[in-house]
């Protein structure tokens, strides 16, 4: 189990907590993070209202260093997942987008062959370390604990496309919370978006749609709220102060997490390592209620 | 008068051919798979467009086709051989053992009453629970009990033996085996239905996810008096009667991603007819079918559906909803869609949703098409010889094709091309017998 670490801009430039997290737990379940050097942006399929073939250059160029290096690619972001799948999928369809990709990409030695596989951090969670090793190695469990999971629409959809899980009916992160001791069920809005690719064009609205799904979150007794998705993190982490008054609750008070960061909790990590002092949201409760119980 | 026919299937189509050829002073031989004729018009609750109880209106003909002195029903059987040509088919019909002697058993009911082993209720839609051994339903043709070995005790486990210990007719036999059947026959009446499509695919609708998410035949069986809850509409996941209710149209047809290209013909009828029904049950009742186009074509079926909406109330919003979402607390349902009268994107909370599914072929059909030497098509239904001038004809003179075997229709037009099959095959009989 090996994989070039592919961390995107949304992590490097605030979700440190996200990065902290993956480092300090994926290598405890026997997963080796190789850094990627010189890779830029995944693209972002949002450019594509500029340039089609400059985000699909901009894509296969990190898909070639990971072939360069000869491994699979974990991107930590839902968003640089979907952007790399799409990007495999449009050059696989059009090989004459593939030839112009590739001119480009030979000025600096690089050559983009579709070799080098795109993985999800639940897939590797999930698929490749399985439950059973997951759980093996816990240490902590986290008996008690309410989770509401929360996938990103990103790692699920377009449903041709993405095989990460059921884009109708993901399990895979409930499996995964459950794998921790921790109690989960499905709730109505579990697939519903966290808005935050409104926020450009309409942050009221954003802060609306994220704000009801932390409210239903709360009200089915959830202690907190947990992901994979640096995006859609932000929003119900960073934001939620915003949320609260952009929808008039006071009341509104959900701990949000990386799966990593409960994962690592269990397996024994300290919270600081965890980068959980970083999360905006109000963590401390769950927090101190799972390592409470291993005192 | 010449040699029988064979008649492939005991639903109302193969029965009403039956029954046609029969009154002609024809020798008929009707073959079917499951313990009793009946098909699946005696699953269902009423009948469009007439509210007429289904089972009282199929009821007779099936003790018809019992009593009938030139028909013979084999139960439990089906066609594994047909060679020979129109007038002079060899047939070979394979007849799994019932385990109860047919001579003896008086349908008392006893020996399911004592059996310990429940096993899911097929006949009821997997809605309640049957015995090992059990009569299909009270109506059964013929009235006698059968035994599913893949269930047994004995034929697992090699104990129990209660239900020859409780028999006062001595009508148990263990002993039983398969045995074939030849057969010596003119022509061939395919009338092997459909089968309902299973909507799990379709994971926005929660299909298998949501216990209060049922198909259009499992509400048939719901509503019905014989139901599992005596027509009472107490739903399947905590048995709150169902005051609020949703029809999605068009499931699992009309699509060309998941599902089937084709038009499924009957849902909007049906649908109409099970939400008078539940209204029948309650007025005050909250129902509303989400369609895409009315497909209401026959005889009394727009009036139908104009009463259905001025009399009864039922709702119908033109929309196909995207999606279903339950309450884990509640376990009530959110049904999102949007109206396309309007272009609004609403939601609507209920009680039940019902899954108004296309009928789809049987698989059996391609094992029966090679047997027969007919062909298929693309979704597995019998190919005619001419779908406009030769409906019920296929490329094999001598077999003739009626009923749901041949794509989705009603009853009306069934029973029709069964009695126009009956026809054919009389033609048959007369000009090859002697």
């Amino acid at each position: 189990m090996k994989y070039a670490l592919y961390l995107g801009c949304t992590v490097q430039s605030d979700q440190y907590g996200f990065e902290a997290s993956v480092r300090e737990t994926l290598p405890k379940l026997g997963v080796e993070l190789v850094d990627m050097d010189d890779v830029s942006c995944c693209g972002f399929p949002a450019l594509s209202s500029v340039s089609v073939t400059g985000w699909h250059y901009l894509s296969a160029r990190n898909l070639a260093i990971a072939e360069k290096m000869g491994l699979d690619v974990l991107p930590l972001c839902n968003g640089c997942h979907l952007s790399f799948i799409e990007t495999i999928h449009a050059l696989e369809a059009d090989p004459g987008l593939k030839e112009i990709v590739n001119r480009n990409l030979e000025k600096e030695g690089l050559h983009y062959e579709g070799t080098a596989k795109v993985v999800h951090l639940i897939e590797v969670l999930h698929d490749v370390v399985g439950v059973e090793g997951i759980s093996e190695k816990v240490k902590t469990r986290l008996e008690g604990v309410k989770l509401a999971a929360h996938p990103g629409c990103h790692a699920i959809r377009p449903s041709d496309l993405q095989k990460v899980d059921d884009a109708e009916n993901p399990q895979k992160l409930d499996t995964l919370i459950k794998a921790l001791g921790a109690e989960t069920f499905d709730y109505p809005e579990k697939i519903d978006c966290c808005g935050s690719q409104l926020a450009v064009s309409s942050g009221r609205s954003t802060l609306k749609i994220a704000g009801e799904k932390l409210q239903a979150v709360q009200s089915y007794g959830f202690d907190g709220l947990v992901t994979t998705c640096p995006f859609c993190f932000k929003m119900y982490d960073g934001r939620q102060r915003a949320i609260k008054g952009a929808i008039g609750d006071r009341s509104l008070e959900v701990p949000v997490f990386y799966y990593t960061q409960i994962l690592g909790l269990a397996l024994g990590s300290s919270p600081e390592k965890l980068g959980l002092q970083m999360n905006q949201s109000p963590v401390d409760g769950v927090v101190n209620k799972i390592l409470g119980d291993d005192e | 008068m010449g040699k029988p026919v064979l008649v492939i299937g005991g639903g109302v189509a193969g029965i009403q051919a039956a029954l046609d050829l029969a009154d002609r002073g024809l020798k008929v031989h009707l073959v079917e798979k499951s313990p009793s004729i009946g098909g699946v018009m005696a699953q269902l609750d009423k009948t469009f467009p007439t509210m007429d109880c289904s089972i009282c209106i199929l009821a007779p003909k099936m003790i018809e086709c019992f009593r009938h002195p030139n028909i013979t029903i084999h139960t439990l059987s089906k066609v594994t051989g047909v060679s020979g040509g129109p007038g002079d088919f060899k047939v070979k019909v394979l007849k799994e053992p019932r385990s109860v002697d047919a001579s003896k058993c008086t349908g008392c009911g006893v020996c399911s009453e004592k059996c310990p082993t429940k096993v899911k209720d097929e006949w009821q839609e997997g809605l309640t629970e049957r015995k090992a051994i059990h009569i299909m339903f009270p109506q059964a043709v013929p009235l006698i009990a059968c035994i599913d070995r893949d269930n047994c005790l004995y034929f697992q486990k090699g104990i129990c033996q209660v239900c020859s210990k409780v028999c006062q007719a001595g009508a148990i036999d263990y002993e039983q085996k398969a045995e074939e059947i030849d057969l010596d026959v003119s022509s061939i009446i395919v009338a092997t239905g459909f089968q309902e499509y299973d909507p799990s695919e379709l994971g926005e609708y929660g299909y298998s996810r949501f216990e209060d998410v049922i198909t259009a035949k499992e509400f048939e069986r719901l509503v019905c008096a014989s139901g599992p809850t005596g027509g009472h509409l107490n739903r399947p996941s905590d048995g709150k009667l169902a005051h609020r209710v949703a029809f999605v149209q068009c499931v699992g047809s009309r699509s060309h991603q998941k599902g089937y290209p084709f038009c499924s013909s009957v849902c909007c009828m049906y649908a109409t007819k099970e939400a008078v029904l539940i209204k029948e049950h309650e007025p005050a009742s909250d129902v509303t079918i989400f369609y895409m186009d009315l497909k209401v074509f026959g005889q009394g079926f727009q009036e139908f559906v104009d009463r259905a909406q001025s009399h009864w109330g039922v709702k119908y919003i033109r929309g196909r909803p995207g999606e279903i979402r339950r309450n884990p607390v509640t376990k009530d349902l959110t049904v999102w869609y949007e109206n396309t009268d309007t272009g609004e994107v609403a939601e609507k909370e209920v009680d039940l949703v019902v899954l108004c599914t296309t009928m789809i072929s049987r698989p059996e059909n391609k094992e029966l098409a090679d047997v027969l030497g007919l062909e298929l098509d693309e979704w597995g239904f019998f190919e005619p010889l001419d779908p406009v001038m030769n409906p019920i004809e296929t490329d094999k003179p001598g077999i003739f094709i009626c009923g749901c075997c041949h794509g989705p229709r009603d009853i009306p037009e069934s029973v029709a091309e069964a009695s126009g099959t009956a026809a054919c095959a009389a033609e048959t009989a007369r000009r090859y017998g002697q």
